[in-house]
């Protein structure tokens, strides 16, 4: 495999990860979180800052990186947890974009360091035993890894009767409450799910690169990942996978579509309205997504009471 | 008393909905609240079950204030509602609505559903059995993993009512459970009413279809423009003259329902 | 202070001529649009080619180019509405709000595609600016200002003389009412998006003549329009406004103000001197819309609903 392939493969699983924490958040529960790239910068922010200039062990690192994403998560929620969709639309939107300020004008300790210069040097875990040719492999094992146990942590939470709550707070939270369910506090654990998955999903992403900066974490990376959702299917947390799979596919894919050095800019954008159109038809012809919601079936009881 | 309402009051804007409105019901009844459309009684159902907070007045349900509570508090205190306009989670089955309905599932805290596996397979079990149960008393077990948004608008109402009742309330507050239903499965949701409360069920139902209020009522109360203007049993109080003419007054479908 | 004040009058402009399409379009179908914003991208710069083309000195050319703009826009938003919107009624509002944010990337970036990524300027010569006190008003300036006061003055008559104004105040006043008794019509809708996308053109417009045109202009400005509805009470034209001169003055106050003495007697910091740096800009409109939604999610003007 080229190193690119490997490269591309790492990305979709990074982009699968960040596409099963919306699919709790929207396809589960029916949150509107328009923030989804801002845990994700949290997370990489948080684990980038550990290990390079806190010296933290990576491994603690990546752990701070999936707490500070359940936290950003929790405090998203707070203020917003009773209300509309509506008001969760902007007010997560709001918050990224909030994260994403306050990176980008703060330094970190040194003039060089944060703000708009990023951080450099953010070291891979086990650099110094597996290093060598094959280190992209086993980072890509690494991100398999994390995406197969985020997937199981989602199906299991989705299972689960308080699974069942989130879907009915989706449906009516009317109803959710007329039964007894403390539908805020379900949002704030479903948002802080969601934030530790994409929390982990940033970390991936920073010391997979080594190196992030501020334009990293722009509010397209949001959309581009609830076109996965919304094209995979909401509901299905397999249909997510499969549309980070397909848009990663498409989003890359169309780079080599020649344009030349100086349409690039063009074909970037010609890109990021295919997507833009694409989402649109698939909500209006197909929106159950390609891998519809599926029905849990309990059975009918047989004629002789069993 | 069950439930009394005490001095309620609700202002919305300049419009005053509900206007010192008391009164209370006893247990082992069947309650009624009566009155033309826009009298309040939406609005009223809205602020005992926590919807809404009443401007004044309390809410006292066995004794306790309930006025201002969220909606979940109330419910898990046992005072559970349906919906005038039913909001039957559609993209769910008609059973896991059911087993949604159950109240205070180890499962439904996720940190007790990780460490506690053992018993929330035990409690999915037993409500499993429970909501079987239901649905074949309402006729819908063949139905139970359809979506609910499937269903006929009569067949959601009474899917309304089995999921309230695994929910094992004390009293459970019907929004208009017979609108809009079919005349003959009108006759369903009002034989399962009768049935629950001969197993001691306690029912506060909203309801415009006078037949239907006659037959099921204990007591009833009229509101009209917020105001209280009668309560005792039905036969005495809908046969009142002042009742009679806030319904004819209102000019509504219903005013006919009254001498039916 | 004068100068605090012309900046503040001149953002607030920008920010209703926004605002009270989006605010409108949020009222009659129940969505608060993603897509607003970018028709005054879109409006701004077709406003540039047109003025560009015109034989007339570059003040007169961008005028007639606006108006044009405004109704080539104002024509777009029915169209979006016709190929997507309208397709979708009666469906949740959740799903609207997503298709607009997929409307909203294919506008942006469909400008992108057509006008470029770089930022570009209205070709108007250099005025020497008024001395007003210690403020400075260019002419463009006090244009921006008054037209956004003429266009709010015929605004309001519109409001109160004609259909379109009847309906909307008449949802106002009593949603269910007018929904029952049809005001609702497809041809109110479709004179909502007109009126509403023409006027976001005219604030992209003002948006470009005030500092410059760039594809993002839509984006970057679109928290604080939100901020500016959700302050005014969601479907107040007149909240609205309001909401922009808050978040106007909000803003150029805030960073003007010497937070010092006040940090200092809480205790919060020993400098004398506190000022909010200008890159924290952003997070003002966001930290009133999260201090209105706890304290009044009905907004300033608004009316408690069902
Ligand atoms: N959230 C609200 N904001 C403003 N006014 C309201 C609100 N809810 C209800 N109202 C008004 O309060 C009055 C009482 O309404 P309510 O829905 O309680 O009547 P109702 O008795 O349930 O009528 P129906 O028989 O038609 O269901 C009506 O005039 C209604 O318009
Ligand atoms: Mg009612």
């Amino acid at each position: 495999m080229s190193a690119f392939l490997v490269y591309l493969i790492t990305m979709t699983g990074i982009y699968g990860i960040m596409s099963l924490s919306l699919s709790l958040q929207y396809g589960q529960t029916g949150l509107v979180n328009l923030g989804q790239v801002g845990f994700f910068m949290v997370g990489a922010y948080v684990s980038a800052i550990g290990s390079t200039i806190l010296g933290w062990p990576i491994a603690l690192a990546f752990v701070a990186g999936v707490l500070g994403g359940a936290l950003f998560g929790v405090l998203m929620a707070l203020p917003i947890g009773n209300l509309r969709q509506d008001y969760w639309a902007i007010v997560t939107i709001a918050a990224a974009e909030l994260v994403r300020v306050i990176f980008l004008n703060t330094n970190l300790g040194s003039p060089y360091v944060g703000a708009s210069y990023g951080i450099t040097g953010i070291p891979s875990p086990l650099q110094g035993v597996l290093g060598g040719p094959y280190y992209g492999y086993y980072y890509l094992a690494l991100v398999a890894a994390c995406l197969l146990g985020c997937y199981l942590v989602v199906q299991w939470v989705s299972r689960s009767p308080f699974g069942r709550v989130l879907k009915a707070i989706r449906e009516s939270d009317e109803v959710a409450q007329a039964l007894g369910k403390n539908v805020r506090a379900a949002r704030i654990w479903t948002m802080a799910i969601g934030g530790a998955i994409a929390g982990l999903g940033g970390a991936l992403f920073s010391h997979f690169l080594g190196f992030i900066d501020p334009t990293y974490f722009m509010p397209l990376e949001t959309f581009l990942v609830w076109a996965m959702v919304i094209l995979g299917g909401a509901g299905n947390h397999l249909g997510a996978l499969a549309g980070a799979i397909i848009i990663q596919l498409l989003y890359n894919g169309t780079r080599f579509i020649g344009f030349g050095e100086e349409y690039a800019s063009l074909g970037a954008s010609l890109r990021m309205v295919l997507i833009g159109v694409l989402i649109i038809l698939v909500i209006l012809y197909l929106p159950r997504g390609i891998l519809p919601e599926r029905r849990r079936r309990y059975g009918v009881r047989d004629a002789a009471g069993r | 008393m069950l439930l009394a309402v005490e001095d309620i009051s609700m202002q919305f804007g300049g419009l005053r909905a509900l206007d010192k409105v008391s009164f209370g019901m006893k247990s082992g009844q069947i309650f009624g609240l009566i009155g033309p459309n826009g009298s309040g009684k939406t609005t009223l159902a809205n602020i005992i079950s926590g919807f809404l907070k009443p401007s004044s007045g309390r809410v006292l349900f066995e004794g306790q204030e309930m006025q201002g509570k969220p909606p979940h508090v109330i419910a898990e205190a046992g005072l559970c509602r349906t919906f005038q306009i039913t909001l039957n989670p559609r993209r769910m089955t008609v059973m896991e609505n059911m087993l949604l309905g159950a109240a205070r599932q180890t499962g439904e805290n996720i940190v007790s559903a990780m460490l506690q596996s053992r018993q929330v397979a035990r409690e999915e079990e037993r409500n499993l059995e429970r909501a079987r149960d239901l649905l074949e008393m309402v006729g819908l077990q063949r139905h139970a993993d359809e979506l609910a948004g499937s269903l006929s608008g009569g067949q959601k109402k009474l899917l309304a009512l089995v999921q309230v009742l695994m929910a094992e309330p004390k009293l459970i507050l019907l929004d208009e459970p017979v609108a809009g239903v079919n005349p003959r499965l009108i006759e369903d949701i009002v034989a399962v009413i009768l049935q629950l409360r001969r197993a001691g069920h306690n029912f506060f139902i909203i309801e415009h279809n006078m037949q239907v209020v006659r037959r099921l009522c204990d007591e009833i109360c009229v509101l009209d423009m917020g105001n209280v203007l009668a309560q005792g049993a039905p036969d005495e109080v809908l046969a009142r003259e002042d009742v009679l003419q806030a319904y004819i007054a209102s000019g509504g479908v219903a005013g006919e329902g009254v001498q039916a | 202070m004068i100068q605090i004040l012309i900046d503040s009058l001149i953002r607030a402009a920008e920010l209703a001529l926004l605002g009270v399409g989006l605010t409108m379009v949020y009222d009659v179908l129940r969505f608060p649009s993603f897509a607003h914003v970018e028709f005054g991208t879109v409006g701004a710069f077709i406003a540039l080619t047109i003025s560009l083309a015109l034989p007339f000195g570059p003040g007169s050319s961008l005028v007639i180019a606006g108006i044009v703009a405004m109704v080539a826009v104002g024509f777009l938003g029915v169209a979006t509405d016709r190929a997507v919107f309208s397709r979708l009624r009666g469906n949740s509002p959740i799903l609207l709000l997503i298709a607009s944010f997929g409307v909203g990337i294919v506008l942006r970036f469909g400008a992108q595609a057509i006008w470029g990524a770089n930022a570009q300027s209205y070709p108007l010569p250099l005025m020497r600016p008024w001395l007003i006190g210690d403020g400075r008003l260019t002419p463009s300036a006090a244009a921006i200002i008054v037209v956004a006061l003429v266009t709010m003055l015929l605004f309001h008559f519109v409001l109160n003389r004609t259909t379109l104004g009847i309906a909307m105040r008449a949802t106002a006043d009593n949603k269910d009412l007018a929904e029952a008794s049809g005001i609702f019509t497809e041809r109110v809708i479709r004179l909502v998006w007109f009126v509403g996308a023409a006027l976001a053109a005219l604030g992209g417009v003002m948006l470009g003549v005030a500092t410059q045109l760039h594809t993002n202009m839509g984006f970057e400005i679109m928290l604080p329009v939100f901020a500016a509805v959700i302050l005014g009470g969601i479907g107040n034209p007149y909240g609205a406004v309001l909401g922009a001169l808050v978040v106007g003055f909000a803003e150029n106050i805030g960073l003007a103000i010497n937070w010092g003495s006040l940090a200092s007697a809480l205790g919060l910091a020993t400098e004398d001197f506190l000022f909010i740096p200008v890159g924290y800009k952003a997070a003002i409109p966001f930290t009133l819309v999260i201090i209105m939604l706890l304290l009044r999610p009905t907004g300033l003007l608004g009316e408690k609903r069902a």
